[in-house]
């Protein structure tokens, strides 16, 4: 989890009257971010940050450790986020099935994927790929969308990611490889020119949750 | 992707990129990536996916606003 987080939750929890400013913009900067990744809007990303805030001072004492405190922050801006106003303008009901996201007769070829590659320097993404990324990711179902941004954006552990979603550590593997691939494939749509034969995620085949979920525990 | 193999390899890349998979499991892999490069390929862009996702940042936010600002400074007093 983003050491920032813990830092500010514990200068609030201290009380140190110097700090608690800076402390409460970086929490503001870091709900209105998750609200932002998993909304798409920036007015649910305020109203997101706001009420969840709101709701932490009202918590504030109960927890004992800050880390504790954080997965709970979490918990309730992904609780404001599902309730937010505007929903997201591609996102489907349905689940995905790892079988229409493999890739089939596909020749990918070195060239293509280094033209995506990072380099250390680079900290920031250009803006087609960060273009691309976001577009990606709202188009993602809201159960894998979730666990994408906590898990690789958010940085949270498997663990963690469990249990902000309710959900186990074996459903949250599972549910991030695939929204991982799903991304993969619609980045890869523009950045892969040789990857013959691709369908795109929007096309590819849903299933239901509990179908999906039975393949990958046979998988 | 043309095998069964690769299939099943498929299912475990992302764990393997978590430093997840089991020992056993990781074997099966790094052996079958040596033949394989639609699947090192493939291993390399969910690789690149997952650094552009740590990466991504939204823009600068605005202050925060009075309401909560001032919810969270009663609440420490």
């Amino acid at each position: 989890m983003n050491r920032q987080i813990e830092a500010a939750l514990n200068t609030l929890k201290s009380g140190n009257p110097e700090e608690i400013e800076r402390a409460i913009e970086t929490l503001q900067g870091v709900v209105y971010g998750f609200g932002m990744k998993f909304c798409g809007s920036r007015e649910d990303a305020e109203d997101t940050a706001q009420e969840t805030l709101i709701r932490l001072a009202r918590q504030l004492r109960d927890f004992p450790s800050a880390r504790g405190l954080a997965v709970w922050l979490y918990k309730v801006a992904k609780t404001q986020c599902l309730m937010s106003r505007r929903k997201s303008k591609f996102a489907p009901a349905q689940m995905l099935s790892l079988d229409e996201l493999m890739p089939k007769d596909s020749v990918l070829s070195a060239e293509g994927v280094k033209s995506w590659q990072f380099t250390p320097e680079q900290v920031v993404l250009n803006n087609e790929l960060r273009s691309l990324l976001e577009s990606a990711v709202l188009s993602l179902p809201k159960p894998y969308r979730m666990v994408l941004i906590l898990r690789d954006m958010e940085q949270l552990d498997t663990r963690e990611v469990a249990n902000v979603m309710g959900i186990s550590e074996e459903t949250v593997k599972m549910r991030l490889h695939r929204a991982r691939v799903y991304v993969r494939n619609a980045l890869g749509g523009d950045f892969t020119k040789t990857w013959k034969g691709r369908r795109q995620p929007g096309g590819a085949k849903r299933r239901s949750l509990a179908a999906a979920e039975g393949e990958a525990r046979h998988a | 992707m043309p095998d069964r193999r690769c299939k099943r390899i498929f299912a475990m890349l992302s764990e393997y990129v978590d430093g997840d998979l089991p020992v056993k499991n990781c074997r099966e892999l790094e052996l079958h990536l040596k033949g394989c490069a639609p699947c090192i390929a493939y291993l390399e862009s969910l690789k690149n996916t997952v650094e552009a996702c740590r990466r991504y940042q939204v823009p600068k936010v605005r202050r925060p606003s009075k309401k909560v600002r001032e919810a969270l400074r009663s609440a420490l007093r």
